[in-house]
């Protein structure tokens, strides 16, 4: 592969690191020792690459690999080049063709006849594959942003998660990418939240809402049968803002919702989405497949969360071979559905500064809720307004695909959240609001950077913010 | 005309056509190989519904925000394709229906079409050189296709009066490289119409099943009024 530097930042070069990997094989790490998680192990790993993309490729990505015609009207579909429009090496269709000359080379025909002249071309050795990394963990957050823009249907995210797959099973991956893998196979959760964590934070957080509301009429049940509802959270809930499930407390409390959380299977996120390990995701998604089951709810709730939503509500079932028995919604839809029923009462005056709206990448690209939360949000808030461009055209927060956990990559990140940074300061609004922790996260980090005069809340703050609550909900 | 342009324009046509087909069938064969995975999630929208909107957006040049924003380069898709189609239908005029081609209008009409194209393909050429994005990406085949189309163009609009009598060099050229053609395209990136239906049906069948295509008219994304975005 030809040699580049992506501009000052050198992404593509950042070189392999693998210190958490020797530990993790040293301490003899129980996802290492099975198996499950695989670590770099120096030796004819181009080979291996090579194997698995004959045998991983699948229809949808083969046609994805021959049908670029390299029109380049991608490009100005993609943060980074729009950051960055004097290095090709940040548009879609070169990143893109990173995996694409290597399918030609080694499974397409054209490229086996004559490969110069389709230009295709191969992975040599280790330090090939680590520019490969660079490129497709580094230069992309996989928003798909692109995929609606191709003329030909080309899903470049698609491809580029395809390829973290290939490298992932070689152990060839940032580090953060290792360091969550191993924690959600080993823990069931990608924070390594340990049980009795989990469950002091609940009581802590039904205290909280019983002392808010005063009344000890509200619960946060834990493994409780035959309940309307399974309510699935993200590990960051637990960790580092419990306040989000407070609100749903409150929420579902006002709303004489039958609610539970299991004790097992809660986490809804699924890092196998970002680090293209289709088993860890199975693993994960059936967790909470089978909580639901074991508990026999009638429905599974996600809490906001973009790549859990697409996870769990969508690429989940696929991963784990797993056909879907039950509805599974975000709980902006649950939430659109009381206001709608009457199951609450809300007073928009109480979110009184201009709220925004982000709309997150996997779900309103790779899913299927645009209207739901502006519904939602034009009920309780009392000067909504959109960012433009908006719904499935917006851009990424430029945290996502896991970029957050890759420390290696935030400089080039965070240069390319220009455009993110202008489309927020151009509403002129105070409150940015999202449905996604990772975006929560990723828009924290360009309101800092960029000095922006916002702060950022999810649906359920504010809702929670609006709720009316009734007298006979306090008794 | 001439034994050998009489036999250009037909056997040799012919011969290349099924050449061509039995390229795209083992194309196919080989496409299909490929598994495809089942969705299994209860679906939010109609998979159908999706695959269609997203064939569809060969036609639709305000269904995404690079061909909205860029009006004069949808403008040079549909004529370059409008020529290809026009230059496609002159080699089956020419032998088959030279009647037609008696018609001057329709001559003039074929000739614009081609010629347009033709210019079109220039356009696309200097992009192709100039753009540092396409200069990066693009391969000798993207290059010589596109040169190979530009030449072809030339010749259908000289070829398409069909007068042998006048001089056979026109349709020659144009018999001989369409022939040339139907050899190369399956091992080019020219038969990305080829491949167009899958993509667009795969991505539409997956983003309808989830509801996200075709968008709803509530559900389309607003780029806003210049008021609004400042």
């Amino acid at each position: 592969m030809k040699r580049r530097k992506a501009g000052p930042s050198g992404v593509v070069e950042a070189p392999l690191d693998v210190r958490t990997q020797a530990l993790a094989k040293e301490e003899e790490r129980p996802s290492v020792k099975d198996g499950r998680l695989r670590t770099y192990e120096p030796g004819d790993n181009a080979a291996r690459f090579l194997d698995l993309l004959g045998r991983r490729v699948s229809r949808s990505l083969a046609v994805s690999l021959t049908a670029c015609v390299h029109c380049g009207l991608c490009a100005e579909s993609c943060h980074y080049f729009l950051a960055r429009p004097d290095d090709p090496t940040m548009t879609p269709v070169w990143k893109a063709d990173q995996i694409r000359k290597i399918f030609k080379r080694h499974v397409d025909w054209t490229g086996r006849i004559a490969p110069w002249w389709v230009k295709a071309g191969t992975v040599r050795n280790d330090e090939d594959l680590n520019r490969l990394k660079n490129i497709v963990f580094g230069t992309c957050s996989a928003c798909r942003r692109c995929t609606y823009n191709c003329p030909m249907g080309v899903d470049t995210g698609l491809l580029v998660r395809f390829t973290r797959g290939l490298l992932t099973e070689l152990g060839i991956v940032p580090e953060g990418v290792f360091n969550v893998s191993r924690d959600q196979w080993e823990t069931g959760n990608q924070m390594a939240v340990t049980e009795q964590d989990y469950l002091e934070t609940l009581e802590w957080m039904r205290d909280e809402v019983r002392t808010e509301l005063g009344t000890n009429a509200v619960d946060i049940p834990v493994d409780k049968k035959g309940c309307d509802v399974l309510y699935t959270i993200n590990p960051r809930e637990i960790k580092f803002d419990p306040r989000s499930i407070a609100h749903a407390a409150k929420i579902f409390h006002v709303a004489g919702e039958s609610w539970t959380l299991p004790k097992w299977g809660w986490d809804q996120t699924n890092f196998g989405l970002f680090s293209g390990d289709d088993k860890l995701g199975a693993y994960v998604a059936r967790n909470v497949y089978e909580a639901a089951e074991r508990l026999r709810v009638k429905r599974i709730v996600i809490s906001e969360c973009g790549h859990g939503y697409r996870s769990t509500r969508w690429e989940g079932y696929t991963w784990a071979g797993y056909d879907q028995k039950l509805p599974t919604e975000s709980v902006v839809v649950t939430l659109k559905r009381y206001l709608e029923t009457g199951r609450i009462a809300v007073e928009p005056s109480r979110n009184a500064v201009a709220v925004t709206f982000h709309d997150s990448c996997n779900i309103a690209r790779s899913g299927d809720l645009v209207e739901e939360p502006r519904d939602v949000l034009r009920r309780v808030c009392a000067d909504f307004r959109e960012m433009f461009p908006n719904r499935r055209e917006n851009f990424c927060c430029t945290g996502g695909g896991g970029l957050l956990s890759m420390a290696e990559y935030r400089p080039l990140r965070l240069e390319v959240a220009k455009i993110k940074a202008d489309q927020l300061r151009a509403t002129g609004a105070m409150l940015v609001c999202t449905m996604c922790h990772n975006c929560i996260d990723g828009l924290a980090d360009v309101i800092k950077h960029y000095r922006l005069p916002m702060r950022v809340v999810q649906v359920m703050e504010l809702v929670s913010n609006a709720l009316v609550v009734p007298a006979e909900s306090v008794k | 005309m001439s034994e050998f342009l009489k036999i250009l324009e037909n056997e040799v046509q012919i011969a290349a056509l099924v050449f061509l087909a039995l390229v795209y069938a083992g194309r196919l064969v080989w496409l299909f190989r490929f598994k495809n995975r089942k969705d299994r999630t209860f679906a939010a929208g109609s998979g159908g519904a999706g695959a269609g909107y997203s064939l569809m957006n060969i036609a639709m040049p305000g269904a995404m925000e690079s061909t909205r924003k860029r009006p004069g380069f949808y403008a040079q898709f549909v004529i370059f394709h409008a020529g290809v189609a026009a230059a496609i239908a002159g080699t089956f005029i020419i032998p088959y229906a030279p009647g037609v081609f008696e018609v001057k209008g329709i001559v003039l009409l074929f000739q614009a079409v081609i010629a347009a194209a033709f210019v079109v393909g220039l356009l696309r050429l200097v992009r192709r050189l100039t753009d540092p994005v396409l200069r990066e990406v693009s391969s000798p085949d993207d290059y010589f296709s596109l040169v190979l189309l530009i030449v072809w163009f030339a010749a259908g609009a000289l070829a398409v009066p069909n007068r042998p009598e006048k001089g056979e060099w026109p349709l020659i050229l144009y018999f001989g490289l369409t022939a040339f053609f139907l050899a190369y395209v399956p091992f080019s990136k020219i038969c990305h119409y080829l491949y167009y239906p899958f993509t667009r049906f795969y991505l539409g069948r997956s983003l309808g099943h989830r509801g996200a295509l075709p968008p709803s008219p509530g559900k389309r994304a607003t780029a806003g009024t210049a008021k609004e975005r400042a």
